[in-house]
């Protein structure tokens, strides 16, 4: 390897200053400054469940400058598209399921007469009961909400997982206390500040078809859509433009953008762009999946946990889109903790409400929630410190987790520290100032882990590198740039592996035609999968170029160092020749310029009973919140909020940080103020003044601190980053408001109205006991 | 259809717009300032804020008809990438940018807060800033960033 130059440093991220002066497009921009386009618009159902019983489109047709109207009969291909399964149909036909259901589309020569057009469309429902609890779907005698989906005939249940490890049966007769409770987690949006939109343009050429959009995973996109637009996979050309946010969301509701423009370009043979307000990104676009939790929690009295038994119940929405969320809270139910013994089942079930999909943490939050809060319960219950609850209990080397899978510090174990260095930190030893009887403070921890990549089979990575003759690098990889700041951790990767200044890496980024498949960017994998897979094909390079230069040299290859643009002999730093020679040789010498490199994680195991490996490393935390609860108004604020985070080797410390920073706010906006509201299927909150997410106002100084325990098998030590710190805040912030108020809350968000109730309810059990 | 001139980044413009026709798609679709988001056209994210005579409105629930003679400035017209505000830069600097789609909005409210306060404390940045809805940041930076372009003013660089 050579020497490092560019990875851990703080450099500044490429697309800051085009974002900061406007210059940046997004796929909405493009649209604005190509006016060939048509503008399309969706009908949706003002019903959260209804039958179609007609439709009549002939006004909206007749209009000047319509130049399309589509309903489900006038399909390309097959009524079905989605990530994990073609279940999601493009227009609804006989039923809407949720209130995001398409039941016409429209295209027009303008934006103007398209919003007339679909307002004529005249369609006849007869509405059908709402589905909104997803315990009862669960019950084998409620009624089916997919009575005709080929993909759905277990019931009413999308996914159903369960780990069994141990004999749990036995841990709960042996365990001096059970720790019992039952919590609740809310349905929320991804609130991504660019609503969705694309772009679609028919290729008349080779029958084909290009979608411009914000997606998280170019690759996927023509396998999610193919079946749709009735094109082979290979004609399907996507391509990510700058991604306004997405957080797991834009995973799938870019294809609910996509169908609709590729159906109406295929159809018109014209570019098409179709774009969501924003309360149809509320309405109709992916949400964060609500859960139910029933947890139970065995241990001895020294605070050993002996075993848990685990049921969650989780609000699936009307399709499967990215359905991991049984597979991720059966795993996390345990937290990051070393128990022999437990039972988790989980399984999510169809409501009629928006379909749950990625965000950030994908299950893990939920899981964590639960846990996190039992183990202040345990602590409680035992009378003992919760950080020293938590110590006895972490998962350190050679202990296996819930789903045995065994850690190794050589793969990054940095939870301990973590603890110590957040629950050591001076401000948050301060006394705390309860000299006000009506504010109340408090502080809490929570801890947890989380894996890097999918876990999956087909996880891997692929990318194309080339190097050029003026010795610049051109590297084609298919991840989006979300805002997370891939393009510059890929360019240090990159430009330290090849021994290249900084300024040489080109990225041909997440567009389909220029990269391999490399997965989404999703899963916290990006950095340690593309990274690897980059790794490997400039590795590929260098030892071409090693073989070239040797001669050159006079030395011979396994001695050959890159370094700054110059190849030299490994000790003679001052007598090296440029790399543009060496590239110059090699390309006159039949030895190719360009090469592909992969990376797989070592294969997940999967043994039954949910057992076996999965992903190959985790990052690990724990956060330290203090609160302050007005017991007047139930109002909560986060005065501290401080996240130590082992994520293996910081790339660059500044965009690490603002991963570290925007998860730690989501939580904060996911444990008080977040939620939807669904009644028959409907949403009754669906715009930025009713669903409400953090402003500078209710966001504290967040402190962070960088834990670096390095994961052998990632580029220069790293495991994934971009998820993992959404997931203390939550049971972080809620363990404080218990210490402050004496209260557990088990529901988020914890809203005033839930803590007055819960104060309320205290305070008449106490007037009720001293009666006694 | 009504005719409305105002002055725009700096040039007297005019544009005959429907009624009901808001600034945002005035400046987006018309004079083709894509730098001016809209998140949510509701008045709630802050993304289209511009400048009105000095002060950081929401371009999408503003009419175009209501701008008739005054001042529209949006964040093409307070720097570009060759020659960036001092603010556009900090925010470069800071960290202070992910996703972006919130910052030209963050950048103009931060303008405007300078203008009228030079030296704002943390809470009153916080609070000019509270009506620009940032996802990715958890705002951190963001703060920073205004923090810095406070003090670089100050000092007049
Ligand atoms: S787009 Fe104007 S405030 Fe959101
Ligand atoms: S940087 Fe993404 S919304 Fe602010």
């Amino acid at each position: 390897m050579n020497k490092t130059k560019y990875v851990g440093q703080r450099l500044p991220r490429t697309d800051s200053l085009a974002k900061a002066t406007g210059a940046a497009r997004y796929t909405g921009d493009i649209w604005v400054n190509r006016r060939d386009i048509l503008y399309a618009k969706a009908l949706f159902p003002p019903y959260g469940h209804a039958r179609i019983k007609s439709i009549d489109t002939s006004e909206a047709e007749a209009i000047e400058g319509v130049a399309a109207v589509m309903v489900a009969d006038d399909l390309p291909g097959m009524n079905g598209y989605g990530g994990m399964v073609p279940d999601k149909p493009v227009i609804a036909k006989d039923e809407v399921l949720y209130e995001g259901d398409p039941v016409a589309l429209v295209a027009a020569e303008t934006k103007e007469i398209a919003e007339k057009a679909v307002k004529l469309i005249k369609v006849e429902y007869e509405p059908l009961p709402g589905y909104d609890d997803p315990v009862k779907m669960l019950d084998p005698s409620s009624p089916m909400l997919h009575t005709d989906n080929p993909f759905h005939k277990n019931h009413n249940i999308s996914d159903e997982q369960i780990i069994k490890k141990g004999d749990v049966e036995k841990a709960f007769r042996e365990a001096d206390v059970v720790i019992d409770n039952w919590y609740k987690t809310p349905l929320v949006d991804h609130a991504y500040m660019e609503p969705d939109a694309a772009i679609a343009e028919y290729d008349p050429i080779q029958g084909g078809i290009t979608i411009w959009s914000p997606q998280h995973a170019v690759q996927l996109a023509k396998r999610a859509m193919s079946d749709a637009f009735g094109l082979p996979q290979s004609r399907i050309h996507v391509i990510s433009q700058l991604v306004g946010g997405g957080f797991g969301g834009k995973e799938d509701s870019t294809f609910d953008v996509s169908v609709v423009a590729g159906v109406l370009s295929i159809k018109t043979h014209r570019p098409v762009y179709f774009e969501l307000t924003r309360d149809e990104v509320f309405k109709g676009t992916g949400k964060r999946h609500p859960s139910i939790i029933h947890h139970q929690l065995a241990a001895r009295k020294d605070g050993k946990i002996l075993g848990i038994k685990v049921e969650t119940i989780i609000d699936k929405g009307a399709y499967k889109s990215i359905d991991a969320i049984p597979s991720r809270t059966t795993q996390y139910a345990g937290g990051p903790y070393s128990i022999d013994n437990a039972l988790t089942h989980s399984w999510s079930v169809f409501t009629d409400h928006p379909y749950g999909c990625a965000f950030r943490g994908l299950g893990s939050p939920q899981a964590h929630f639960a846990m996190e809060c039992q183990m202040d319960e345990l602590a409680r219950k035992l009378d003992m410190d919760p950080v020293e609850l938590r110590l006895k209990n972490i998962l350190r080397d050679g202990d296996t987790t819930i789903w045995g899978q065994p850690m190794m510090e050589e793969r990054g174990l940095g939870l301990e520290e973590c603890i110590r260095r957040v629950t050591s930190d001076p401000k948050f030893n301060e006394p705390l100032d309860n000299s006000d009887p009506r504010i109340r403070r408090g502080r809490g921890i929570a801890c947890f882990m989380y894996g890097t990549g999918t876990g999956s089979a087909t996880d891997g990575a692929h990318v194309m590198v080339q190097a050029q003759p003026d010795g610049s690098i051109n590297i084609g990889v298919s991840a989006s740039e979300l805002g997370q700041g891939f393009l510059i951790a890929m360019k240090q990767i990159a430009a330290d592996t090849m021994g290249v200044t900084i300024d040489k890496i080109y990225l041909d980024y997440a567009d389909s035609a220029a990269s391999l498949e490399s997965g989404a960017t999703v899963a916290s994998r990006t950095t340690v999968l593309t990274g690897n897979a980059i790794i490997n094909g400039l590795e590929k390079l260098k030892e071409r170029f090693s073989a070239v230069a040797a001669p050159m040299l006079k030395t011979g290859k396994e001695n050959v160092c890159f370094y700054q643009n110059m190849v030299f002999a490994k000790g003679l730093e001052n007598e090296g020749i440029k790399l543009t020679a060496v590239i110059a040789k090699a390309f006159a010498s039949q030895v190719p310029l360009g090469a592909i490199g992969s990376w797989y994680p070592p294969m997940a195991t999967p043994k039954g009973d949910g057992l076996g490996d999965k992903m190959h490393t985790y990052a690990f935390g724990c956060e330290g919140v203090q609160v302050a609860v007005d017991m007047e108004t139930g109002e909560i604020t986060v005065e501290d909020a401080l996240l130590a985070c082992d994520i293996g080797k910081a790339i660059n410390p500044d965009t690490l940080e603002g991963q570290f920073e925007g998860g730690m706010a989501q939580a904060i906006g996911w444990a008080l103020m977040e939620e939807h509201f669904m009644s028959d299927g409907k949403m009754k909150n669906h715009t930025f003044h009713d669903f409400l997410i953090p402003t500078a106002k209710d966001i504290p100084d967040l402190r962070t601190i960088i834990v670096e325990h390095p994961n052998a098998l990632g580029p220069f030590g790293a495991k994934g980053a971009g998820e993992p710190p959404i997931v203390p805040g939550a049971p972080a912030i809620r363990n404080a408001v218990y210490d402050a108020i004496g209260i557990g809350l088990n529901e988020i968000p914890m809203t005033p109205v839930r803590v007055m109730e819960a104060l309320r309810k205290k305070s008449a059990e106490n007037a009720d006991k001293s009666r006694r | 259809m009504i005719t409305v001139s105002f002055n725009l980044n700096g040039k007297d413009v005019s544009c005959t717009v429907d009624a009901k026709e808001v600034l945002v798609d005035t400046l987006r679709e018309r004079f083709r300032l894509t730098g001016t988001k809209k998140g949510c056209g509701t008045g709630d994210c802050g993304a289209c804020t511009v400048l009105l005579d000095g002060e950081a409105v929401r371009s999408c629930i503003l009419l175009t008809a209501m701008v008739e003679g005054r001042k529209v400035t949006t964040i093409e017209g307070v720097g570009t990438m060759d020659h960036p505000h001092i603010v556009q830069q900090a925010f470069v600097d800071a960290s202070a940018v992910q996703c972006g789609f919130c910052t030209p909005g963050m950048v103009l409210t931060a303008i405007a807060l300078l203008n009228r306060n030079p030296n704002p404390t943390e809470d009153e940045i916080r609070t000019a800033l509270s009506g620009n809805l940032c996802r990715c940041t958890g705002y951190q930076k963001i703060i920073k960033a205004v923090q810095l372009a406070a003090e670089r003013m100050r000092e007049g660089r």
